[in-house]
């Protein structure tokens, strides 16, 4: 059963339309992350789900209750803020236990929970200082033990990372993922960043200009996105756009990207339009790789003149020109010396998408 | 970052060189004196003579028709200790203080609260609200006399509507209506004040803490208390004493209503210097008196500055 549902939901801003239609339904102790570009609608529907915005129409289910008109306390929710909104005056033990002693539990209890949090989260040690003394990623720990021993039925997470530096923000995300594991509630967590929306969620809903672009999986929507808007905002580096035409022969289905260089497209794919047709060819820059043996069924060759080099230690990004764009790829770590480097690179072509360039939608 | 590094990294050249080199010209040395040398002496004169020259009259016997400078010793200050008047008057400043104080900090937290959400003409409304505050107060007063007016004031006129009767309280003569008319004209005037720092001390509290409250199911006073309160602490507690120290000077709307009357029921310490010092010239009593209430004052401040912990 669905434990958190919406349907229709929609919300204004005087003329500004900041969510035009949503229907979501997130699975009881699902992980889902809310994700898109700033400003797609994300936090106004994290913010909509607590009550903290009034929503125009469409209805908002927690559970089995309707929960439209019910205060955000009344929803039995507990949420993470982006600045962590830890209340200043209260010690770290005060801040976690404020959400029990605001709803009357016993003394014993709420210092049972509150240990027990801070157990969980290792902040044990710090009960007793004031916020202003943490360090961002202690504040955050006492953010997530303030929602935690509140034992709501669903967890609103808003950017809950990116006040961290890099570094912190990988640790406290592999912590966020063993938490999810450890209490298994329903998470709802937004983020710009799609490492996080990636390596964190069970489905991955992902908005653009108030409107959900595409949900489901994270690896569904990176290896089958509907959209361009879609395989761009995910992976890093960015997929490649390439304007290219149909070129349909003998031997299959393939696009022209550059005079003389056609690719084949392989695999299973929907009917391409007529031969002229433009498209564009989306390719990822793990898909392109230095030739070398014999190549795999359907790794096309492709001879390039290297124009830019950057070496990030593990791995290498190439990037090239084809059909008069700048073309990255993935490459070993020692695979290009120095830009100028001629050399063959194989196309994967099972792995390329091709692109309605009017619609933006995925064709084949 | 890189500025702080760049500065501290800076200032520590500075320091080696100093020590370094001891040819280093005075003025280099206590440049820093030499800035605000300025401003401390203006603040010694006007601050530290006027009360050094008060402390010399009140031990001298002045008045304003006879210039006597020799030396009396402590004997204005024995005199004030039996001066049942003096005390009276601080007495009725208290009050004053104890009645408007509370209530102007309660009537302009709550119009602040009610503010504080975007309304249509807010602008408009606060303006209108904070009027009172540009009126000089010995023209406020002078007002608010006749409005309390007890045969043509308006406000006997709309009691007796209510009443049915005409009605003539005599405000300004009356023992049992005077303070209240003095409390209603000083409050009216000066709680848009409060109203005003608390507005904007309230429009500061981070938003996401009220919400984080809210979600937490926390009532309007616990998130009062717990979240609001120690955030507006430093303004309000600064708002307090200013307006306590106002109120504590407390002059134009007494003396422009009722003249310290009836009789000296309503005289507060301000009136009662200027009794003493313009009226029956007693210049180093007055001198005398004076001096006391601000070392009265001066030690009730400290205590309380550090009570508030407003540096927290």
């Amino acid at each position: 059963m669905a434990q958190l549902s919406i349907q229709g939901l929609r919300k204004s801003y005087g003329r500004v339309e900041a969510l035009k239609g949503i229907d979501l339904e997130v699975d009881a102790g699902e992980f889902c992350v809310f994700v898109g570009p700033s400003g797609c609608g994300k936090s106004t529907l994290l913010r909509s789900i607590a009550g903290l915005e009034e929503i125009d129409a469409g209805t908002i289910r927690i559970g089995d209750r309707v929960v439209n008109d019910l205060r955000p306390r009344d929803r039995n929710i507990a949420m993470v803020f982006q600045n962590y909104a830890l209340y200043p005056f209260l010690t770290v033990f005060e801040n976690i236990a404020f959400g029990l002693r605001a709803r009357h539990r016993p003394d014993a209890e709420v210092r049972r929970k509150v240990h027990a949090a801070a157990e969980l989260l290792g902040i044990s040690d710090l009960l007793q200082r004031k916020p202003r003394q943490l360090s961002g990623g202690q504040r955050q720990r006492v953010a997530i033990g303030r929602a935690i021993v509140r034992e709501a039925d669903v967890f609103l997470f808003d950017e809950p990372l990116s006040n961290l530096d890099a570094q912190l923000r990988d640790g406290m995300r592999m912590e966020i993922k063993r938490l999810h594991q450890e209490i298994g509630k329903t998470m709802v967590y937004v983020t710009h960043d799609q490492i996080e929306a990636m390596t964190l969620a069970d489905r991955i809903v992902l908005l653009n200009q108030g409107q959900i672009e595409q949900q489901g999986a994270p690896l569904d929507l990176f290896e089958r996105p509907v959209s361009r808007f879609v395989a761009a905002f995910l992976g890093s580096p960015q997929m490649n756009f390439l304007p290219a035409t149909v070129a349909g022969d003998a031997a299959g289905p393939a696009v022209r990207v550059e005079p003389g260089v056609v690719l084949p497209l392989v695999g299973a794919r929907a009917p391409l339009p007529p031969a002229g047709t433009a498209v564009v060819l989306g390719t990822r820059p793990e898909h392109i790789g230095r030739a070398a043996g014999t190549p795999r069924p359907g790794q096309h060759p492709v001879d390039v003149a290297i124009d830019l080099v950057q070496p990030t230690g593990s791995r290498l990004y190439a990037t090239f020109t084809l059909a008069g764009i700048p073309v990255t790829a993935e490459l070993a770590a020692h695979d290009v010396q120095s830009p100028g480097e001629r050399l063959t690179m194989w196309f994967d072509m099972t792995r390329a998408i091709v692109i309605e360039p009017e619609s933006g939608r995925v064709i084949a | 970052m890189t500025d702080r590094g760049a500065m501290r990294g800076f200032s520590d050249g500075r320091r080696t060189g100093a020590a370094g080199a001891r040819a280093t010209p005075f003025v280099d040395r206590n440049f820093k004196y030499l800035m605000i040398f300025p401003a401390v002496a203006v603040i010694l004169f006007i601050g530290l003579f006027p009360v050094i020259h008060t402390l010399m009259i009140s031990v001298q016997n002045l008045t304003m028709l006879d210039e006597d400078t020799s030396f009396h010793g402590l004997v204005h200050y024995g005199r004030l200790l039996s001066d049942g008047r003096f005390w009276e008057a601080i007495g009725h400043t208290l009050i004053f203080v104890v009645v408007a104080l509370p209530t102007e900090l309660v009537l302009g937290l709550a119009l602040a609260y009610l503010f504080l959400d975007r309304l249509p003409g807010k602008q408009v409304f606060v303006a209108l609200l904070v009027l009172p505050v540009v009126v000089s107060p010995v023209i406020a007063g002078a007002t608010w006399r006749l409005l309390f007016d007890q045969r043509y004031g308006p406000i006997n006129q709309v009691i007796g509507w209510f009443a049915g009767e005409d009605v003539t309280i005599l405000w300004t003569v009356d023992p049992a209506f005077v303070y209240p008319a003095i409390l209603i004209a000083e409050i009216w005037q000066w709680t848009p004040f409060m109203f005003l720092l608390l507005l904007a001390a309230l429009s500061n509290v981070d938003q996401s803490q009220l919400e984080a409250a809210e979600i937490d199911g926390a009532s309007f006073w616990r998130t009062f208390f717990k979240v609001v309160l120690p955030a507006i602490w430093p303004v309000m507690a600064i708002a307090v004493l200013i307006r306590a120290l106002d109120l504590f000077r407390l002059f134009d709307v007494v003396w422009a209503l009722t003249r310290g009357g009836p009789g000296t029921l309503t005289e507060t310490f301000s009136i009662y210097a200027y009794v003493q010092g313009f009226q029956q010239f007693e210049t180093s009593y007055t001198a005398a008196m004076s001096l006391v209430v601000i070392i009265l004052l001066a030690i009730t401040v400290t205590l309380v500055l550090r009570r508030m912990e407003i540096d927290r």
